[in-house]
């Protein structure tokens, strides 16, 4: 306690010399939280956003459906059996029907990925009920990125070529019933939503569907045309973006690190070799000398203790309001293929902020034990006497 | 003396190194100090008075010969046993005060006893007893910056004592001030020395100084010359 005590003493004692350290340290503190919490905020929100919009509890998809091979999904359709079809009424399942199509949306071909769902669908955020099938007209959603790309909006028509199970084109118009906001560019980008009877019609692919978003209610069936795919699977990609983020932010935060870090080394070096009477005098008035290593290894570790309540006066109030209003997002961010809000709320948790003290300070005293080790090896009447060793 | 003997010096000899040779600082030195002596080292610049107080104050120790002090072979304590007879039994005053900084009058003094198990009660009581020996009660909040030169080494005086050490060594302990603040203190230490039996070893060739000094030892190039009884001019 004594050699804390001292330490905080002389610390606040050297003045300006320890604040800016302090500043500069208190600084990686806060990027370090900020950038951290920004990205498991972002981790929360895209995992929270893909699971409501896309993939529910998890997917059985057809044996034959790779997502990665366009060319597979002219054979990766099968019956929905029986007993997948209660489920179904009750909403545990959702089937979708994808298959690759056309757009000319002002007579420009777009290719496009077609997919049939059931309108009466409540598992997924998609606003299916838009594509209720009153009148003769086929209705479409799109998501905004696609009517961006395409300049298509509520109302208008577009025509739609595609290829039934046969290998036959066929072609109709389609009215877009609603463009649909959302933060999910892999239910967007390049996608037309249909009603899932009405695409099994114009495939001729009765009763069949390429994959199945589970609910929370699913019961799990054994059949060997559908092969389950949970969270940990699905979100793989996701999480593998994430953590690459973050290992690139890294980076930012160890420069900033590395800075702060060389500022209180720079300053520990400059103590010894400026307080060297005041070292004598500790020794010459009953300290040891590693009680002295001790005292001066703390006061550079105690930079970091200061840094983290100073870092907390200025860090919680903006941490408090970025809670609040989000981390704005550039729309660009947003088509960048990843889901992504248009504002992150950033997640504190305890374990960030505790592992970001720990390092801090046990960086700051690695830094500072190393010069101090000089201490051990001074002659402590030439240290009285002041003189270079 | 005819006290009881808490330093002794036997046939010692310090040398240190200098380049390839060695340079002799004291040689084959053979002195004994009793509880509540009085006494100074004279002589001027480079005579040893400074290396011999060190070794006294474990600070260095002996190149050959043996320095006992409280029953202590100096050249055999380790570092933290030199440590704690200095914390125990040594109080040092030095020329240029040597009071930390950032600390105020009060918590310099009180420094020398958080070594010490002491409580915080304790602690103040000691303090204000040896502020109010140096007359500098009214300076506890003060910062070292803020006092003049005969009050800063006052405060010195009262960290030495404050933890009523059996021997207190000043090196040159006048060195930086006028001759009316050597006067106080020199009453001061000599006040001390009477109440409270503490065996004072000054080093000096302040003829200031030399006025109270009880015994004076003169050193010349690292011997001992002359070891004298005096009769101090301000005696009492």
């Amino acid at each position: 306690m004594l050699a804390f005590k001292l330490a905080f003493k002389n610390l606040i004692g050297a003045g300006l010399k320890t604040w800016l350290n302090v500043l500069v340290l208190s600084l990686s503190f806060v990027i370090i939280i900020f950038y951290n919490s920004m990205m498991d905020g972002w981790d929360q929100q895209a995992q929270t956003d893909t699971i409501a919009w896309e993939i529910g509890q998890g997917q059985l998809w057809e044996k034959d459906y790779d997502p990665y091979d366009p060319y597979t999904l002219i054979d990766a359709h099968a019956p929905i059996s029986p007993e997948m079809k209660s489920q179904v009424e009750s909403d545990a399942l959702v089937p979708v029907l994808i298959t690759q199509a056309s757009v000319y949306p002002q007579g420009r071909m777009q290719n496009i990925l077609l997919k049939g769902i059931p309108s009466d669908q409540q598992l997924l955020d998609l606003p299916t009920s838009a594509l209720g099938t009153d009148g003769d007209e086929t209705k479409a959603i799109i998501g905004k990125r696609m009517a961006e790309a395409t300049k298509l909006k509520e109302g208008d028509k577009v025509l739609l070529r595609w290829r039934d199970k046969n290998g036959t084109f066929d072609a109709r118009e389609i009215t877009i019933a609603n463009v649909f906001d959302n933060n999910v560019p892999s239910i967007d980008n390049g996608q037309v939503w249909l009603p899932l009877s009405t695409l099994q019609d114009m495939t001729g692919m009765q009763d069949e569907a390429t994959l199945l978003v589970t609910g929370s209610n699913y019961v799990p069936v054994n059949n060997e045309n559908w092969t389950f795919k949970g969270h940990e699977f699905l979100l793989a990609d996701l999480k593998t973006i994430i953590q690459s983020k973050k290992g690139s932010a890294a980076i930012m935060y160890i420069l900033l690190l590395g800075i702060a870090l060389l500022a209180i080394f720079d300053t520990q070096v400059f103590s010894i070799f400026r307080r060297q009477k005041e070292i004598g005098t500790y020794i010459a008035l009953g300290m040891t000398r590693s009680q002295v290593v001790k005292l001066f290894t703390i006061e550079g570790g105690a930079h970091s203790i200061l840094a983290a309540v100073v870092g907390a006066i200025y860090g919680i109030p903006l941490f408090i309001y970025l809670k609040n209003v989000g981390i704005p997002i550039p729309a660009a961010s947003q088509n960048a293929g990843v889901p992504m809000a248009s504002e992150i709320i950033p997640v504190y948790g305890i374990s960030l902020i505790l592992s970001t003290i720990l390092l801090v300070v046990i960086a700051a005293t690695i830094v500072s034990y190393l010069p101090a080790r000089k201490i051990a090896r001074m002659n402590p009447t030439e240290a009285l006497k002041g003189k270079i060793q | 003396m005819n006290t009881a003997s808490i330093i002794s010096i036997k046939n010692m000899t310090k040398r240190f190194p200098v380049g390839k040779g060695e340079f002799t600082a004291l040689e084959n030195i053979n002195l004994e100090f009793g509880e509540g002596e009085f006494a100074g080292l004279v002589g001027p610049s480079g005579s040893g008075k400074t290396t011999l107080l060190n070794i006294i104050g474990s600070l260095d120790s002996p190149t050959e010969g043996t320095a006992t002090v409280m029953g202590k072979n100096i050249a055999q304590l380790s570092h933290k046993e030199s440590a704690l007879l200095r914390n125990l039994h040594i109080g040092f005053i030095f020329q240029s005060y040597n009071l930390l900084p950032v600390y105020t009058v009060f918590e310099n003094v009180e420094f020398a006893l958080l070594l010490q198990n002491h409580t915080a009660s304790e602690r103040r009581k000691a303090v204000m007893d040896a502020l109010e020996w140096v007359g500098l009660t009214d300076k506890v909040k003060s910062k070292p910056a803020m006092l003049s030169g005969g009050e800063g080494q006052r405060v010195a005086i009262a960290r030495a004592m404050v933890k009523r050490p059996k021997i207190l060594l000043a090196d040159e302990p006048s060195a930086n001030l006028d001759a009316k603040n050597s006067h106080q203190i020199l009453k001061t230490m000599k006040q001390l020395n009477k109440e409270l039996k503490t065996t004072f070893i000054f080093s000096t060739h302040d003829e200031k100084v030399m006025q109270y000094l009880d015994r004076t030892i003169s050193l010349a190039d690292g011997k001992v010359v002359k070891d004298e009884l005096t009769v101090a001019a301000n005696a009492g």
